[in-house]
């Protein structure tokens, strides 16, 4: 029986750029933004870093394929550097790879970058990725506000949610997104909206209108990792990796009747198995905060019940209710989210991460959250019928 | 088609009619040539079907978009308009289908496949080659393409009753006139399949003719988007009134018959008056001109005389005879005579005919034709870059839509795989080829998606199950296809999936329609 990975690697430091429309950088800029950062956070020379992963999702628009990008931008120290694309999950692919690493003993020191560069391609939305020679000949030509808004129909059907309270829900959980925003100053949007504005906003993909849409965002993040020894001896409190666990779509759901839409199957095995690796019998009382993938409101909602924050038919009510409001039971997406915060695909599960780092070393400002003590991520990748969902938990010492 | 190793005869199927069952030995290629000893002999027109795009772009809002520039008579009725992913092949398609249903035994005697249309999609390749893969014939049969003329899907019949084969006969047709003009008021698209072999039938053949003359009323040069017609008082004076009346009195004299011995008269003819007066002129005012649909649909060229003869097939008793005569750098007559059978003949042709929607908007068609540019965004302009190897190796799935089923669990899967999916892993078991075009299925998620590109926003997809535990994410189509939500029943029909305007590809698929938007099955 393996034995895991918990408490074995710690988040040295982190940093992350300022996400949104970067007019004025590229993607080694964003890169070099997030990695200065945390280099000043770990206090620690380049040439100590041993290894890196580096996430990055669209080959055609950013950097370019392999580790070389990476290394090149960073001026790494000639060190193996691994390129993982794992759709919008590649950011905790890379913290996944970098922490493995270090769990191995192969390394002392390791470094995991995320980053996108979406603003220079163009669309109003995810460009579409390649998707193979055969897939183009069967499959819809898709969207991600076509994917999800697929999620929203069924999980309202399935719990009887009518469409207005539905609404309401995913205004309430954009209304919050939005207001957690306001005072992050690396934050793409940072204005307030009310419920109303969400509901009534333009339509995309219904029951899916454009503030129920995260924004496509240019950013990078970053990641140093080592053990927690190496980490108190540099003089650092260490957050320990709890939990990482990631689980990939083998087709059932799309090629079988047996799900019926409402929920994302791959998150709900996901959450079981980090639960059981950090050795958390109840979620709800022994996580602080969440930091959740919550490319559509829809998404968030739905996530909450898949990983026991909330009954399942019940998350709807809650979030109404303020349960994941900055003040409430849970709070989640306390620096925006991907709502706000941005989506720089290669790069979110890494800025999830960081405003854990953040939160957890008491280092996150006006947004500081009271003694929080264990943080959850969730980031997923794809659609939710065929997706890589990763939930990854850190704590403090 | 290519035949994978890991799954013996996988590819080779001709599939269950009905698709309540697998594929049996007698249904497999190669079986109707060894299991019938004679040579047939075809006698007559064992089943007809047609099929028309659902929307019927009414002439009156055509007129008031254009006749300030093109001022025009006539603008009653409707013509049909082939949606933005319907083309000759997929109305073809569509049209066989029907066709087959009424003849299902004729999936594995038909050795001959002709496609008949105007306005081919491909120079190249051959298009009965995709219909034959997309009915899931055999492949010991003789598939051609002809064309150059709207008389070319009588032709093929002509040719087809004059031979020995059971033969398939599709006509269709998207008549291509330039924006403004007359034709393309009168012009329609539309759709034919015709079944001609040694019975039981619903037409005995008794005789026919064909005429050939440089008549040449409209042309369009290779590589032209649009038709120059002359003028109609030629066309009908020196055209219709010469040439079909002589074409009529060949054929009458071949099937020893006289004019008086003929109860209807179907000719297509979009000049006003002109077919009563070619009936007067070869001796059949007596006989019942049959209804040229103009008002309901146009004239669908290439498809038209079957249209009508469909159409006309549903009013005849047994023992009645009709010509079926066509103009077009000549002209075709055939005489046919109704057997005992035409007492069951399914009014189909009248169901689709009435299943319409009214369309408003003319620049739908300019849009759809492809002759109007318009802002289509990033999305839309996206190269389709088609690996004809994967299109090869998979093209019994993607024209067929054949899945896979295990027959030890009755799993069904699409696309086929060597391992079958399970929620925990696989199951390894050889898997049998399982046609699912016929066997429908319900929506279990759906979107109506604005940010997707889409010719006919929004793009509407989702998942459909399918009966044997099957579900697949499939394009839904239909000017209606919005409303479709889950529980829904749909079924599957062909359709262009893709088109690449630079080099003129299309990629075809199949796409889930709502079962109440489609003419119960005959």
């Amino acid at each position: 029986m393996a034995k895991g990975i918990k408490d074995r690697v710690a988040i040295l430091a982190m940093g992350c750029s300022r996400f949104g429309e970067r007019w004025d950088v590229g993607q080694e800029e964003l890169m070099a933004e997030a990695y200065l950062e945390a280099l000043g956070h770990a206090g620690i020379r380049p040439d100590q870093i041993e290894a890196a992963w580096y996430s990055s999702h669209y080959d055609d628009i950013g950097a370019g394929k392999a580790g070389t990008p990476m290394a090149q931008a960073l001026r790494l120290p000639a060190i193996g550097v691994t390129r993982v694309e794992n759709f919008c999950a590649g950011g905790t692919e890379a913290f996944r790879g970098a922490v493995y690493a270090v769990a191995s003993g192969a390394v002392d020191i390791a470094l995991a970058v995320g980053v996108e560069k979406l603003k220079d391609t163009g669309f109003a939305g995810l460009p579409p990725a390649s998707r193979g020679t055969l897939a183009p000949m069967y499959l819809p030509t898709h969207t991600n506000p076509g994917n999800f808004s697929q999620l929203a129909r069924a999980y309202g059907a399935r719990h009887n949610i009518s469409s207005g309270d539905l609404k309401r829900a995913m205004g309430h959980t954009s209304m919050k997104s939005h207001a957690n925003a306001v005072t992050n100053k690396n934050a793409h949007l940072r204005k307030a909206i009310t419920i109303e504005q969400a509901v009534n906003a333009p339509m995309v993909a219904d029951p899916l209108g454009l503030f129920d849409c995260c924004p496509v965002s240019d950013g990078a993040a970053c990641a140093i990792v080592t053990t927690p020894e190496i980490a108190r001896s540099l003089g650092k409190t260490p957050v320990l990796v709890k939990a990482i666990q990631l689980v990939a779509s083998n087709g059932w759901e799309v090629q079988q009747s047996g799900w019926n839409g409402s929920y994302v199957h791959t998150a709900r095995i996901a959450a079981r198995r980090a639960y059981a690796e950090a050795g958390i019998a109840d979620p709800r009382t022994a996580l602080s905060f969440a930091e959740l993938h919550d490319c559509f409101s829809i998404t968030e909602l739905v996530t909450l019940e898949d990983i026991g924050l909330a009954d399942e038919g019940t998350a709807w009510k809650r979030m109404l209710d303020g349960a994941f409001d900055v003040d409430g039971v849970m709070p989640c997406q306390v620096d925006g989210g991907l709502k706000c915060f941005g989506h720089p695909v290669g790069a979110s599960g890494l800025r999830m991460l960081y405003e854990c780092w953040l939160q957890l070393t008491g280092q996150a400002g006006e947004r500081q959250l009271a003694s929080p003590s264990l943080a959850l991520t969730h980031n997923l990748g794809g659609a939710p019928a065929q997706n890589v969902c990763s939930i990854t938990i850190v704590g403090a010492a | 088609m290519p035949n994978r190793g890991w799954q013996p005869g996988f590819l080779r199927i001709v599939g269950p009619d009905g698709g309540a069952c697998g594929p049996s030995a007698s249904s497999r290629p190669g079986a109707a040539i060894t299991d019938q000893g004679e040579e047939p002999k075809v006698t007559g027109i064992t089943a007809i079907a047609i099929h028309l795009p659902r929307l019927r772009l009414q002439r009156a809002s055509m007129a008031a978009a254009m006749d300030w520039l093109c001022a025009r008579s006539d603008t009653r009725g409707a013509r049909t308009l082939a949606f933005w992913d319907e083309d000759p092949v997929s109305m073809g398609v569509a049209a066989a289908r029907a066709c087959l249903d009424q003849a299902p035994e004729a999936r594995t005697a038909v050795r001959a496949l002709t496609f008949a249309t105007t306005t081919p999609v491909f120079a190249e390749p051959q298009q009965a080659s995709f219909l034959c893969a997309a009915l899931r014939l055999p492949e010991a049969i003789r598939t051609q393409d002809v064309g150059g003329t709207m008389r070319c899907g009588l032709l093929a019949l002509h040719a087809a009753l004059e031979g020995s084969d059971p033969a398939l006969l599709i006509a269709s047709d998207m008549p291509s006139n330039t924006p403004g003009g007359l034709a393309e008021l009168r012009y329609s698209d539309g759709g034919a399949g015709v079944l001609v072999g040694a019975g039981p039938n619903l037409l005995a053949y008794r005789g026919g003719a064909s005429l050939s003359a440089p008549f040449i009323e409209r042309y369009r040069g290779a590589g032209h988007a649009l038709t120059t017609d002359w003028e109609e008082r030629w066309v009908r004076e020196e055209g219709f009134l010469d040439l079909v009346p002589r074409a009529i009195s060949e054929a009458l004299d071949r099937a020893q018959l006289s004019p008086e011995d003929i109860q209807s008269f179907v000719l297509p003819c979009v000049i006003p008056g002109a077919a009563k007066a070619v009936a007067q002129a070869a001796g059949l005012s007596q006989a019942k001109l049959a209804q040229p649909l103009d008002l309901e649909c146009g004239d669908t060229g290439a498809a038209h005389a079957l249209v009508m003869l469909a159409r006309a097939m549903e009013d005849m008793r047994p023992g009645e005879r009709l010509v079926v005569a066509q103009f077009g750098q000549g002209a075709t007559a055939l005489v046919l005579e109704a057997t005992a059978a035409i007492a069951g003949f399914a009014p189909a042709a009248s169901a689709m005919i009435d299943t319409g929607i009214a369309e408003t908007n003319y620049l739908k068609l300019p849009v759809f034709r492809g002759l109007l540019p318009w802002e289509r965004g990033l999305r839309g302009r996206l190269p389709v870059s088609e690996a004809l190897t994967t299109a090869y190796r998979n093209s019994q799935a993607l024209l067929g839509f054949v899945g896979s089923r295990s027959p030890e669990t009755g799993q069904v899967q699409f696309p086929p795989s060597r391992l079958a999916v399970a929620e925990a892993g696989f199951f390894a078991e050889p898997q049998e080829p399982w046609p699912l075009a016929d066997l429908g299925g319900t929506v279990a998620t759906a979107t109506a998606d604005r940010l997707a590109f889409s010719r006919s926003p929004p793009n509407c997809y989702g998942l459909i199950d399918i009966p044997g535990g099957a579900r697949l994410m499939m394009d839904f189509t239909d000017p209606d296809a919005a409303r479709l939500g889950p529980g829904d029943a749909v079924r599957f029909v062909f359709r262009i999936k893709d088109m690449d305007e630079r080099t003129g590809y299309r990629r075809y698929f199949w796409k889930a329609v709502a079962a109440s938007a489609l003419p119960a099955a005959a």
